[in-house]
């Protein structure tokens, strides 16, 4: 059974569809990411799957039941925008969050105090959140998401705006939990970041749902006849060849579609002939980014080089 | 809606509230500046100016002349020495001599003015003022006083009256106010009640914007750092609302009861020992009924507040929709004016009972006529069903308001937000 099914979601803003239909299923255990680009619905599905926003039609169905304050109370939930309270103290803030989840008392406050210890922010305690760089600010951010220790985490673009120190941070945060047995569910342009960490996938454009599984049955299923090859020299010729279906270049890699899966080996012959240096030769392997732009037909306002 | 995560959003709002410094100088400075005020206001009316002020009166026979001067040196004014007022026999044809002679000193200052009583002002009561400042009200007030008892007092002697006859005439009309009330005994009026009246009017309207104001800001604050989009993830936003608008309201009672306790103090105990005139009328019954009241109101206000906020991005923008809920406290305000002069007119009885004024009207009133029972009841009632009617809708607006950003929206656009499900 899944953890998270998403059923036929459709939400419009007046004229503006921003989902339409869309349905996907998040299974128990291991992380689940929310691809598409900018603007393409994922905010808006994160939000209903909070239920913050009640869809037009569909549902989101938790463990069986329609989501509400029970899962509201077993999520951790770190939105693309984010802010605190800034005149408010940081062990305050943390605490009031909790509170806002159910829980309080002492151990609360413990767990608190640890968490700011282990991110080295254990001398602010009691400083007002105004007084720490965007950067611990957004610590706190991450302490207080996971604080009330959830079953669920739910982060909106987690990387966006944020220092190469606390993305390895967040990742590494996302990896414990992950080994914890919690389901984590991030949303992302970023194809590169949801290739390595994510275990399973839904793919959003345009509001709609392009693509949704297991990331290695998605790779398996699209890698046939593809080619994924870092070379040396001009390649132009293929073009006109008779066993290519289709190049596109991704800048650091090249993605080869061919018209038959067997004739990689004949490709490889014909770049040798024509004395182009092959650096990687990746024979039924296909990037994240490629089966998107497979799909969606186009790159833009997409990013797999990380950066926003 | 009253759970823990409800209650959690009212205690943060409080002490929020209650550690920010403008609070803390308002719920001080508030009742320093109500005594300063009456205090000032009594120096003011003492401090009219006036004192050495020099006139003449030019009048045209030694008769009149010696009676006026007579008339004038009785006076207090004259007798404490502020005024000193020289009455000269001049007639039409040397006044002009006359003022043209005295010019030289008005201009400096050394001579406050002259007035002239011509000889037609027998009949027609008509005095000439001349000064570099002759508007001045008070001397006005002060020389025709004198003047009249005069031109009376020759008018008459020559008919043959009593004394008595022309004090009766000349001594003016005075009426105290007795208040009739359910009670047995029936109490003279002071100018007390009538202070208390204003004094209400005055923390209403001033606590109904103060506190508005400040929920605007806080809700503009969670909107802007984006921080109402964490908290969604924990509670609904009719909880959120309702903790932010209970907590506001709750400190907002308790600041106003901290505003009247001297007021309470006055009227239940004997400390404070004040003149007959300004004995408050008033029961601890009406007080209490003031802050229920003033809970309803701000509950009311506060719910259109802070759905105001969620509509805007930025203090300018929610500055400009704020005007007709200003209307909503401005007016009512106005109309507390009104009744000074009868309590029981129709608009003041009406709005004491309306949605919304009554809130303000309705405890000025009390303090200046016995209310009826039921009319404190319909005024809470009304404001109760009120607030059942117009929440729903304040609610959804406040739901789409407070995750939306970008360019300021036109109520049209605000109204298609009540189609909108969510």
């Amino acid at each position: 059974m899944s953890a998270l099914e998403v059923r036929n979601l459709s939400k419009t803003f007046g004229k503006i569809e921003a989902v339409r239909d869309v349905s996907f299923e998040v299974p128990e255990g291991g992380i689940f990411g929310l691809i598409g680009r900018n603007g393409a619905g994922k905010t808006t599905t994160i939000r209903m799957m909070m239920d913050i926003y009640s869809p037009d039609s569909g549902e989101v169905i938790f463990r069986g039941t329609k989501v509400g304050q029970d899962f509201r109370n077993k999520v951790g939930y770190l939105p693309e925008e984010r802010g605190l309270y800034k005149k408010m103290k940081v062990l305050e803030t943390l605490l009031y969050f909790a509170e806002l989840k159910g829980k309080k008392g002492r151990s609360v406050e413990k767990k608190a105090k640890e968490y700011l210890e282990r991110f080295e922010l254990g001398a602010r305690a009691m400083a007002k959140v105004e007084e720490l760089s965007k950067g611990n600010q957004q610590k706190i951010q991450f302490i207080a998401t996971i604080l009330h220790d959830p079953e669920f985490i739910i982060l909106d673009e987690p990387f966006s705006g944020m220092d190469p120190i606390n993305t390895n941070l967040l990742k590494e945060i996302i990896l414990e939990q992950k080994r914890n047995n919690k389901v984590i569910i991030f949303s992302t342009h970023l194809m590169d970041f949801a290739e390595k960490m994510c275990d399973s996938i839904a793919m959003i454009d345009k509001g709609q749902l392009i693509l949704s599984g297991a990331l290695d049955q998605i790779k398996n299923r699209y890698s046939q006849q593809n080619v994924s090859l870092v070379y040396e020299g001009d390649i132009a010729f293929l073009r006109n060849s008779g066993i290519v279906e289709k190049i596109e270049d991704f800048g650091n890699s090249t993605g080869v579609k061919l018209k038959h899966e067997s004739s990689s080996q004949q490709l490889l012959k014909l770049l040798v002939d024509h004395n182009i240096v092959v650096k990687k030769f990746n024979a039924n392997d296909i990037s994240l980014h490629e089966i998107f732009v497979e799909l969606a037909g186009t790159a833009d306002d997409l990013s797999s080089t990380g950066g926003n | 809606m009253l759970n823990n995560r409800t209650l959690a959003v009212i205690k943060r709002e409080i002490r929020e509230k209650l550690l920010s410094k403008s609070f803390i100088i308002a719920t001080l400075l508030i009742p320093v500046m109500m005594f300063g005020m009456i205090a000032l206001q009594t120096v003011f009316i003492k401090m009219e100016g006036d004192e050495n002020t020099f006139l003449q009166v030019a009048v045209p026979d030694a008769n009149f002349a010696e009676k006026l001067q007579k008339e004038f040196d009785q006076r207090d004014f004259v007798k404490d020495g502020s005024y000193q007022i020289r009455v000269v026999v001049s007639d039409t044809s040397t006044f002009e001599e006359l003022l043209k002679n005295a010019k030289p000193d008005m201009l400096s200052g050394k001579l406050s003015g002259i007035v002239q009583v011509p000889p037609t002002a027998t009949i027609d009561k008509k005095l000439k003022y001349y000064s570099t400042n002759p508007n001045s009200r008070s001397v006005e007030g002060k020389i025709t006083s004198a003047v009249n008892s005069v031109l009376i007092d020759n008018y008459f002697s020559s008919k043959e009256l009593s004394q008595g006859d022309l004090n009766y005439a000349m001594s003016r009309v005075n009426m105290d106010g007795f208040r009739i009330t359910e009670d047995e005994k029936i109490e003279e009026e002071g100018v007390g009640n009538r202070i208390l009246s204003f004094l209400f009017a005055f923390l209403l309207y001033f606590s109904l914007l103060f506190t508005g104001q400040s929920m605007i800001t806080s809700v503009l604050e969670e909107k802007s750092s984006r921080i109402v989009e964490v908290i969604l993830a924990s509670v609904s936003t009719s909880e959120l609302m309702a903790g932010k608008i209970l907590g506001s309201a709750l400190i907002g009672v308790v600041q106003m009861a901290i505003w009247l306790s001297p007021v309470l103090v006055i009227i239940s105990t004997s400390i404070f020992v004040l003149p007959p005139e300004l004995i408050l009328s008033i029961t601890a019954g009406h007080l209490l009924y003031f802050l229920v009241n003033f809970l309803v109101g701000l509950v009311l206000f506060l719910g259109l507040y802070a759905t105001l906020g969620a509509i805007f991005d930025n203090p300018q923008d929610a500055q400009s929709g704020n005007l007709p809920i200003m209307m909503l406290i401005i007016i009512p305000f106005f109309i507390t004016f009104s009744m000074v002069n009868n309590p029981n007119n129709t608009l003041a009885t009406v709005s004491s009972m309306f949605p919304f004024s009554s809130i303000i009207v309705m405890p000025s009133r009390m303090t200046l006529v016995d209310v009826p029972l039921w009319q404190f009841a319909v005024s809470i009632f009304l404001n109760i069903a009120v607030m059942f009617l117009i929440f729903p809708f304040a609610g959804k607006i406040y739901r789409v308001g407070i995750l939306r950003t970008g360019k300021k929206p036109s109520w049209a656009e605000v109204a298609k937000w009540l189609r909108y499900k969510n």
